[in-house]
């Protein structure tokens, strides 16, 4: 069995509540770390546990940490990016529902670390229940003394205080988390100066996910060195995995980095097969912005070694023939799904939440989403596959924020890997437009010969 | 410096392969301590914080990267993609497209600014941007001066790939504004006009709203111009790269072609205006972004409110008093009648009969030479100027202190600053460009302001100081004592640059604190944190107003602010010093030509002999060697049967000078009135001869801003038929009178001052280019940014304590009338709003209002919009009441700008102790509800 680091508990009854808690092991790491620890033995301990961002980019916290800029006098901010929108993920969700004070924990730990007294958690606004939970832990938290003034007689002050947002997946990213927590429209700012510098009120500013948050806790409690012994390489730890689409068993996984995707797509422990004797299509392993695997790219790479499920293997033969691990939304699609319909629900979304300041990404989403639309509904033209192209071309790396390689990345690879698909629409317009393009093609689960 | 470095590299090596050449010992280093990057391949040096745009246009010009979001007045946004550029760490290594406007460059890398793909990118990226933009360029206002047409021109988009879709084509025109027009249909959502609403004015009107394909840009709550806070500023117009936000005066066309660099004729900030004309006909007026004083900006009176200079209602043909009346003659028969009666005055009582007010609306020159007309042809002193009834105590408290009556630093030094202190001055109304810096000063570093009105400045201040009117002395006091008392005084400063310390610590130290914060009614403890935050600032800069000036004490307000900068040691460097908010566009000039008895032309003493001697010398006429009456001084005179005859250059003295019954019956008993103007103004109805002037778009000669900056005013269109320049008239009437002055060219006429007025040495026409010079200007040219700066003018500053006495006013009338009423300005106005209410903003700004708190209205049963009876000592006045908490508890405030309101004439005669610059400030009055109806009157009426 598999061990599980930040959902071991989530089974008791009882454990959202602070004495199940508590009684279970909880905030011992928060002693142990104002007790024993200086915050930089903290922030030496994360960086050897090798813990990467698990809001999808992956980049190692630890040295995020690190780069957090002290001036004197000038207060620094922990920030918990708790804005989980990516279509296919669900994870932090889970997490804050299930097991509110493991986020709290950890953002003690990781505001004694970074220095900072006054932390928000910054939550998605659809997730007003969850808002309440992480409300009501946070007051009991209060309660017991592990937020507040001199928490445990250690000096260290903390503040904690959870702040939802409006509706706009944009939000998630880090800079216009900030520009929205500040009151203001939420629109990503450039970079330079990045948050660790200039952040939230153009103050010193760490922004981290919440599983990323949460995974502190077990760092402090067994070391960062314990932490780093779990998965492979670079891919250190557990990582939640929301898992969805044509799959027996839909939901939230805690893995250990080390398993393959075959035996997380087929393995009763996970997800269980596809349903109902399906054949898989395709896969898309890190939430809606990563590449779209076809079937025969899902399980092995391109090299035809098993594909795992860590940040490496997923990412093995770039763009081209990997996708990424991304967020953790693993999102199957059986052989009856439609890949430019589901292209176009993606691009759809893009286009809903661009904020419209970058040009490339405020028309281009628009046109990708309308162009996309035509070709799902019989109207398209040959050339309009090349003008999809061209736009994601022009949309990718040509934006502030990343949310323009986001809407980007899906549409360049289902056109890279299902471009058969989409010339189907353009030659069968009524054919698609009564039924879906999986039913009746069996050749695309033909590898591609390039 | 450019040059190739593989060029150099490879010579590096052939020098080491090399045997004996002697060079071989010390190879050239291609890379020093300098930095450099590679544009297409060659090597540039950068400078530091260069970002890869502002690199690039700097060795190429602005032709190589178009751009749409970025502007020259705001800071890079990033948005528009259109400048991305390719940019590689090594050569011919993978090239990642960034936004060229906030990167900045790396040192070593190789930026690509055209390759194909960026073309190719820049081609498309218009493309997209062109599928929601209407393609009707030749209707369309901006047709050849739009930036997106150009770009698109450029990168040569020839068609649009994406097929009809939805479209934001069919948004509507908004037209609600009397100025301000927009067409969002045009918008391309590069946010310039959002951020230069926010960043240019911090108005914060304009925002975006709505995500990606559907944000759109919206005033407050998707509102329209007119409903909306804007200010009318104009800064997102000129922003905007399409016609998406324009002004009803097209200033983006290009039918406005002939353009005319000059200098606004409001306030004393002399913002640079690029005025376009059509056929000798004014169309539109721009901000130029080169402009030093302006950088692009400009407020609604400087931009729009220009409809005045060809209004119906301008004086065409000079008028003379027949039979009680005023009708209209040739300029012969108004010379000979003015030349006629001035002598016979001048003969039966002698030339002291006689008096002149000059303008501070007029030119150097057109100044200079009313003081010269006054004192070489007339004979006597009696020359004052508005500058009395505004900045007089500043021009005297500083003289004393500092020995230079001006402002020490320039605004520019707001970027050296860490803290400002405003006192008596509402920027936002009365100086709105300088307003606008002040208030973005405010919203990022720490603001003290001292007002008894929470202005809009005080609103984003950290400490703002509410006094009561007329305690600026007691509370300045308060200041001075924690500033000593606390030990945080700069000694060395003092030591070194000042005397007078120890007597004047003494005094302060023997301050009654209890009393002085009963009087002011502001917290000690709000007084102290100020104190401490003014003092501890390592750069403190000092802006004052009228609030300082237009009180009984108004003369020692000034020395105390000079008190403090100088125990902080807060002078002579960029950043700090004091700052007085000149008011009237050349009320800085009109002191410097020596349009004040006491001081003729460059501030020389006439009663000091060497002075006398040279002034005689250089006019080459006899003048008297005493002072001659100041403003207040003339009523008086005139009601004693001592003044016959006063000459009255675009001053309305009827309607600005306070206790109006006191000045109209002075006037009346005067035998000669000859007023210069451009309109029919309260004080030109009562004239003997009515002279038509030409406003400042007719006429050429020089304005001196508030921070000392000596500007070019050059003629736009020929003067309205039957009107002449004032300089002319002026010269005209000299040599009808004998003396032979040279025709009115501003040139020469700045040949004469600067032969006789010190500090204008070096000014000469020709070399004072768009944007000035600030005096003192050497006889080498070299101009002045910062006063004092290894020593005073006069040697030493002089430390001078003032002690705290209530104002006679309240002293006499408090009893009787136990509120006070304090009078400021509005932004749509300006003055007696002769100007200002034959424009637009008449449509804006309808009438003067009073405010008044909601605790007194409540007890007068008073709401906003009610017709309200103020009653001082000397009279009353029927207004329009607005209940705000803008004022404190027995406060009001109101202005002076609709002669039907006619405020002054309640306001008092009560003046400065030593400047005798009247109280306007502090007038102790009553109130009741009125059964009044608003008079309208046709002043206000447009064309």
């Amino acid at each position: 069995m598999a061990r599980k680091l930040l959902l071991e508990n989530v089974h008791i009854e009882g454990i959202n509540t602070y004495d199940v808690y508590r009684k279970n092991g909880g905030y011992r790491s928060v002693e142990k770390a104002l007790k024993t620890m200086s915050p930089e033995d903290v922030v030496e301990e994360v960086k050897k546990s090798g813990l990467r961002g698990r809001g999808g980019a992956g980049f190692p916290t630890g040295m995020k940490w690190s780069f957090i800029a002290k001036p004197d006098g000038v207060p620094r901010h922990l920030l918990c990016n708790a804005d989980e929108s990516e279509p296919g993920t669900f994870k932090d969700r889970y997490l804050m529902e299930k097991i509110p004070h493991l986020l709290i924990e950890g953002m003690i730990l990781s505001s004694f670390a970074l220095g900072a007294n006054q932390s928000y958690i910054y939550i998605r606004g659809e997730y007003m229940y969850v808002l309440r939970i992480l409300e009501k832990a946070i007051a009991e938290a209060y309660a017991n003394g592990w937020l507040g003034k001199n928490i445990l007689g250690s000096g260290f002050d903390m503040e904690l205080s959870v702040a939802p947002g409006a509706g706009a997946y944009i939000c998630g990213e880090e800079t216009a988390l900030i520009e929205s927590l500040e009151g203001k429209r939420g629109n990503p700012r450039m970079k330079p100066p990045f948050p660790a510098v200039k952040g939230l009120w153009q103050r010193p500013t760490v922004v981290n996910n919440v599983e990323t948050i949460a995974a502190v806790v077990p760092i402090v409690n067994e070391g960062g060195d314990a932490y780093a012994q779990i998965g492979i390489g670079r891919s250190t730890g557990t990582k939640l995995i929301s898992a969805s689409g044509n799959i027996n068993k839909p939901g939230v996984y805690e893995i250990e980095m080390n398993i393959t995707v075959e035996e997380f797509l087929y393995s009763d422990t996970y997800c269980g097969g596809i349903k109902n004797g399906k054949k898989l299509k395709a896969c898309v392993p890190g939430g809606s912005s990563v590449p779209i695997l076809p079937h025969y790219l899902v399980c092995k790479t391109a090299a035809g070694q098993d594909r795992l499920m860590t940040y490496e293997s997923l990412s093995d033969g770039g763009f081209a023939t990997g996708s990424m691990l991304g967020s953790g939304g693993f999102i199957v699609y059986d052989e009856d799904q439609c890949i430019v319909r589901n292209t176009w629900n993606f691009a759809r979304f893009y286009h809903h939440e661009s904020c419209g300041q970058c040009s490339p990404c405020r028309e281009g989403t628009g046109w990708m989403e309308k162009v996309l639309h035509r070709l799902e509904y019989g109207h398209g033209k040959m050339e309009d596959i090349d003008l999809l192209w061209d736009i994601q071309r022009k949309i990718e790396g040509n934006t502030i924020c990343p949310l323009g390689d986001a809407a980007a990345w899906p549409v360049a690879a289902a056109i890279r890997h299902f471009r058969e698909e989409f010339e189907w629409h353009v030659n069968e317009p009524k054919a698609c437009l009564d039924r879906n393009y999986g039913l009746v093609a069996e050749k695309i689960f033909e590898p591609a010969t390039a | 410096m450019t040059f190739d470095l593989k060029n150099n590299a490879s010579n590096h090596i052939s020098n080491r392969e090399g045997s004996d050449t002697g060079s071989g010992s010390t190879p050239k280093q291609p890379i020093t301590d300098k930095k450099f990057a590679f544009i297409d391949g060659i090597s540039h040096e950068i400078k530091d914080g260069e970002t890869i745009l502002q690199f690039v246009k700097r060795i190429h010009g602005k032709e190589l990267i178009p751009t749409l979001c970025d502007a020259p007045n705001l800071e890079p946004f990033g948005s528009c993609r259109v400048c991305s550029v390719d940019v590689a760490l090594t050569e011919n290594g993978i090239c990642k497209s960034v936004a060229s406007c906030h990167t900045p460059v790396m040192p070593g890398s190789y930026i690509y600014p055209s390759s194909e793909r960026i073309q190719k990118l820049r081609k498309n990226i218009i493309e997209l941007v062109l599928t929601d933009h209407p393609l009707d360029c030749l209707t369309c206002e901006v047709n050849n001066n739009c930036e997106l047409q150009e770009v698109a021109a450029k990168v040569g988009v020839r068609k649009v790939r994406y097929p009809e879709g939805k479209t934001h084509l069919d948004r509507e025109k908004d037209l609600s504004h009397p100025y301000m027009t927009s067409d969002m249909s045009k918008c391309i959502n590069c946010f310039r006009c959002v951020r230069a609403c926010e960043e240019v004015q911090g108005q914060f009107v304009l925002s975006m709203a709505g995500r990606g394909f559907e944000s759109h840009i919206v005033k407050g709550s998707e509102v329209n111009f007119f409903e909306s806070d804007c200010v009318s500023c104009g800064a997102c117009a000129q922003a905007c790269p399409t016609s998406a936000i324009s002004d009803v005066f097209e200033s983006k066309s290009v039918a406005n072609t002939e353009k005319t660099r000059t200098i606004c004729t409001y306030c004393g900030v002399g913002c640079n205006l690029e005025v376009a004309s059509v056929n000798g006909k004014v169309k539109s007026i721009q901000a130029p972004f080169d402009a030093e004083v302006n950088q692009g900006h400009t407020c609604l009176k400087g931009r729009f409110a220009f409809g005045f200079y060809n209004h119906p209602d301008r004086l065409r043909t000079p008028l003379i008093r027949r039979n009680g009346e005023l009708q209209p003659a040739t300029w012969d028969e108004a010379y000979d009648y003015i030349a006629s009666e001035l002598t016979r005055i001048k003969t039966q009582h002698g030339p002291d009969y006689i008096g002149g007010i000059s303008s501070a609306r007029c030119t150097n020159e057109e100044n200079y030479l009313m003081q010269k007309f006054i004192r070489a042809v007339v004979g006597t002193n009696n020359i004052d100027s508005c500058a009395r009834v505004c900045h007089s105590p500043t021009a005297l408290g500083m003289q004393r202190t500092f020995g230079t009556g001006a402002a020490t630093n320039s605004i520019i030094d707001l970027k050296q600053a860490d803290l400002i202190m405003v006192i008596g001055a509402n920027p936002t109304e009365g100086h709105p460009v300088t307003g606008a810096k002040l208030k973005q000063f405010a919203m990022k570093k720490t603001a003290i302001v001292i007002d008894p009105r929470r202005t809009e400045l005080a609103r984003y201040a950290k400490y703002h100081l509410q006094l009561r009117p007329g305690t600026n002395v007691a509370l300045l006091n308060m200041m001075l004592y924690y500033i000593i008392s606390e030990g945080l005084e700069d000694k060395d400063f003092i030591q070194n640059r000042t005397e007078g310390y120890e007597e004047f610590k003494a005094k302060v130290l023997a301050l009654n604190l209890d009393e002085a914060e009963k009087v002011t009614g502001v917290d000690r403890k709000l007084v102290r944190e100020a104190a401490m935050a003014y003092a501890k600032a390592p750069n403190a800069m000092s802006f004052h107003g009228l609030g300082v000036t237009e009180h009984s004490l108004g003369t020692f307000t000034v020395m105390q602010i000079a008190d403090l900068a100088m125990i902080t040691g807060n002078i002579g460097r960029r950043g700090v010093g004091v700052n007085p908010l000149r008011g009237q566009n050349n009320v800085q000039g009109a002191a410097d030509m020596g349009c004040q008895p006491h001081q003729g032309a460059g501030y020389l003493d006439v009663t000091i002999p060497e002075n006398h001697k040279k002034y005689e010398e250089f006019y080459g006429a006899k003048l008297p060697d005493y002072i001659g009456y100041k403003i207040p001084q003339m009523y008086d005179a005139a009601l004693a049967g001592k003044l016959k005859a006063l000459w009255l250059m675009g001053e309305d003295v009827v309607q600005t000078d306070p206790n109006t019954h006191h000045v109209k019956a002075a006037l009346e008993q005067l035998d000669l009135i000859v007023v210069q103007e451009i309109f029919m103004t309260e004080t030109a109805k009562l004239a003997h001869v009515v002279l038509p002037a030409a406003s400042f778009l007719e006429k050429s000669g020089t304005f001196t801003n508030g921070e000392r900056r000596i500007q070019r005013v050059q003629q736009v269109v020929e003067p309205l038929e039957g009107t002449k320049p004032d300089g002319q008239i002026l010269v005209e009437i000299m040599n009808r009178m004998g003396y032979a002055q040279p025709a009115y060219h501003p040139d020469t006429m700045l040949q004469e001052i600067s032969q006789i007025v010190p500090f204008f040495a070096g000014v000469k026409w020709n070399e004072l280019g768009d944007n000035g010079k600030q005096w003192p200007v050497a006889p080498d040219g070299s101009d002045t940014e910062i006063l004092h700066t290894e020593s005073f003018k006069r040697g030493k500053g002089k430390f001078v304590a003032a002690e705290w006495r209530e104002t006679n006013e309240i002293v006499k009338h408090g009893q009787e009338f136990p509120y006070i009423i304090t009078t400021n300005r509005e932004l749509e106005h300006y003055n007696n709003g002769t100007m200002t209410r034959r424009t637009g903003n008449v449509k804006i700004l309808t009438e003067d209002v009073l405010l008044i708190h909601p605790e007194d209205a409540a007890r007068h049963e008073i709401q906003s919009g009610d017709m309200v009876c103020v009653i001082s000592a000397r009279g009353k006045v029927d207004i329009k009441a607005k209940v705000t908490d803008e004022v404190k508890p027995g406060v009001f405030s109101s202005t002076f700008h609709f002669p039907e309101i006619a405020m002054n004439n309640i306001t008092s005669s009560e003046c400065d102790t030593d400047a005798l610059c009247p109280e306007y400030k502090v007038v102790a009055c009553t109130i009741r509800k009125s059964k009044g109806q608003y008079k309208e009157n046709p002043a206000t009426v447009l064309n």
